[in-house]
């Protein structure tokens, strides 16, 4: 069963088209990253699936249910995001901002109920953050506030999250943590993610399957290795790509001429 | 935060007793406890009629109004800066003060020997806050589609119009008719009676629970509309809701005291600096520190140069730039 569902989705600012007629499926408890070069169109695409922006064509639904037909509340049990920059509320404690996620359940108007706290805590250990919880966001290092947005997308407790460039700006060993975190959602909570990467190298490693987008349309799609293989990459990217397997696992490395 | 409850409370005590007691009559703290007490059916009044009417009628209903005056602005301040995400915002943002002075002049001023009548001056100061908000959030991006950048764009438009249009009126008007303006923008609790607090008292009522209620959601805002959305909060709706409900209320409480400054951008930031930046604890300390520093700084408007007053608006500032520039201050070293 797939989770996500888009179909010939079309999206416009203005008089620039944005994306045009893309088509994508993702099946439940997999992982999909949408790879390709600056301007191709990746935010834009997670950010109309996620419901937050308006398409001029086309349909978008989670787990059967049209997007468009759902309030913001019933959203957001069913898509969590992290976006490309989240904004970080400064005098914020970590615990105050991880139980935003459950906003979704217990309303504006109520305080969270004890299995509200309870899945809390439990995303708070699980990203090894409950040495921050009472921490102010602001204060916290790259890495550690990203594992605290992504355990905020984790605390609303949905079949889908989608994170648009999750490990943008931190360094290997953070990137590595992020990752191998997600993986393990998806492995063992049958979590599917759809998410914009633009290193291809992990994008390939982590994802089940990759979307390769440029100018808005989708120009591959299928297994992680055949898209790093592909030819139709080097060609999105304007430049020679080369693939080495280190251990089985594919690397990919732009070529200098 | 339990300290800080308790604390404002006592201040908020103080300011009341300060309020009934103070005035250029003197009459004993201890009598007028016990004439308030009185009231309740607890021991016996020894105030004279005269000491009596003094205190119910003149300083008693002056205080109460204070008192609404005060948490209303206090709370819209706090609730405006959470929904606008702008330190900066007052409950003036949206053109509120400008309607109501343009309505307040029509009333007042006398161009071409025509009067409206001054009676008429809190209906039209009231009519002309609502119209400019009415306005603002007309133009602002078509109601609930609109963003909170283009809400304050179009709510300097409007009040600019409006201040335009109140200042071509003054202008034209006699220099006694000017003077009764200045006077009532400068913001008073001198005209109060009881039935000006039972004309606000509903508004301020339903409007100021509406903020408090409206803190969880404000918190949720703190993280930008996007991500709100994505968490579930209907951003729209609630931005509607908490705007109606701050400015119904401050044009209720403009149109009975004038244009208190101040007290709406510098509370909520004192509040924030004792307890944090959560708006579920802001908003209700607010509201309660809003009101005892209202009537403590009415006080001393109607007593330092008794019998004539100083403008409040003027008073709330002298009283409210140096505490907060206090509490930064120590703020700054306890962090350092």
């Amino acid at each position: 069963m797939n989770a996500v569902e888009v179909n010939e989705l079309r999206v416009r600012a203005g008089s620039t088209s944005l994306i045009n007629d893309v088509t994508l499926n993702v099946e439940a408890g997999t992982w999909c990253t949408v790879i390709g070069p600056n301007g191709a169109g990746k935010t834009t695409l997670v950010e109309t699936v996620a419901g937050l922006r308006r398409s001029e064509h086309g349909a978008v639904s989670i787990s059967g249910v049209s997007i468009g037909a759902m309030g913001e509340r019933e959203r957001a049990l069913r898509v969590a995001v992290v976006p490309q920059h989240p904004v970080i509320p400064v005098g914020m404690s970590v615990r105050d901002y991880v139980s935003l996620g459950r906003i979704a359940y217990h309303g504006v108007l109520r305080s969270p109920s004890p299995l509200d706290r309870q899945t809390v805590e439990s995303v708070l250990e699980r990203l090894s953050l409950v040495e921050f919880a009472l921490r102010d966001v602001s204060t916290l290092s790259g890495g550690e506030r990203q594992r605290m947005v992504l355990a905020r997308a984790l605390a609303q407790a949905t079949k889908v999250v989608i994170l648009d460039e999750p490990i943008t700006g931190l360094d290997l060993r953070h990137q590595i943590t992020i990752l191998e975190l997600l993986q393990k959602e998806v492995h063992e909570s049958g979590l599917t993610v759809l998410a914009t990467m633009h290193d291809l190298t992990l994008a390939g490693q982590f994802a089940d399957r990759l979307v390769l987008l440029d100018r808005g349309r989708v120009v591959l799609e299928g297994l992680s290795s055949e898209v790093v293989r592909s030819r139709e990459l080097s060609e999105c990217y304007g430049m020679e790509l080369r693939v080495i397997d280190v251990d089985g696992a594919d690397v990919v490395i732009p070529v200098r001429h | 935060m339990a300290l800080v409850t308790a604390a404002t409370l006592g201040a908020l005590v103080v300011a009341m007793v300060c309020g009934l007691v103070i005035g250029p009559t003197p009459i004993a703290t201890l009598r007028v406890v016990g004439d308030v007490f009185s009231h309740f059916g607890l021991g016996h009044s020894t105030l004279t009629p005269l000491q009596s009417e003094i205190i119910w009628q003149l300083r008693a209903p002056r205080m109460v109004l204070g008192l609404l005056a005060g948490a209303m602005l206090a709370v819209a301040g706090g609730t405006y800066q959470g929904v606008f995400r702008n330190p900066l915002a007052d409950p003036y943002l949206l053109g509120v003060a400008a309607g109501a002075g343009l309505g307040a002049t029509i009333a007042i001023v006398d161009v071409g020997g025509a009067v409206v009548t001054p009676s008429w001056t809190p209906i039209l100061a009231f009519a002309g806050a609502m119209l400019a908000v009415a306005v603002t959030w007309a133009i602002g991006g078509r109601g609930l589609r609109s963003s909170t950048a283009t809400l304050i764009l179009a709510g300097v438009a409007v009040a600019s119009l409006f201040t335009s249009a109140q200042t071509f009126l003054q202008q034209q008007s006699s220099t006694t008719s000017l003077a009764r303006v200045y006077i009532w923008l400068l913001g008073s609790l001198a005209s109060a009676t009881w039935s000006s607090v039972t004309l606000v008292l509903p508004y301020v009522v339903v409007c100021v629970t509406v903020c408090v209620l409206a803190g969880r959601a404000l918190d949720v805002m703190s993280v930008g509309e996007n991500e709100s959305r994505s968490l579930g909060l209907p951003v729209r709706r609630v931005r509607f809701v908490v705007i109606a409900a701050s400015s119904l209320g401050t044009a209720a409480i403009v149109s009975a005291v004038g244009l208190i400054g101040f007290v709406g951008i510098i509370v909520p930031h004192i509040v924030r600096l004792l307890v944090g930046t959560s708006y579920r604890k802001i908003l209700p300390i607010s509201v309660i520190f809003g009101a005892a520093f209202l009537v403590f700084a009415d006080t001393i408007a109607r007593t330092v140069l008794a019998p004539s007053e100083l403008p409040l608006g003027v008073v709330t500032a002298i009283i409210g730039a140096p505490v907060f520039v206090l509490i930064l201050s120590l703020r700054r070293q306890t962090v350092s």
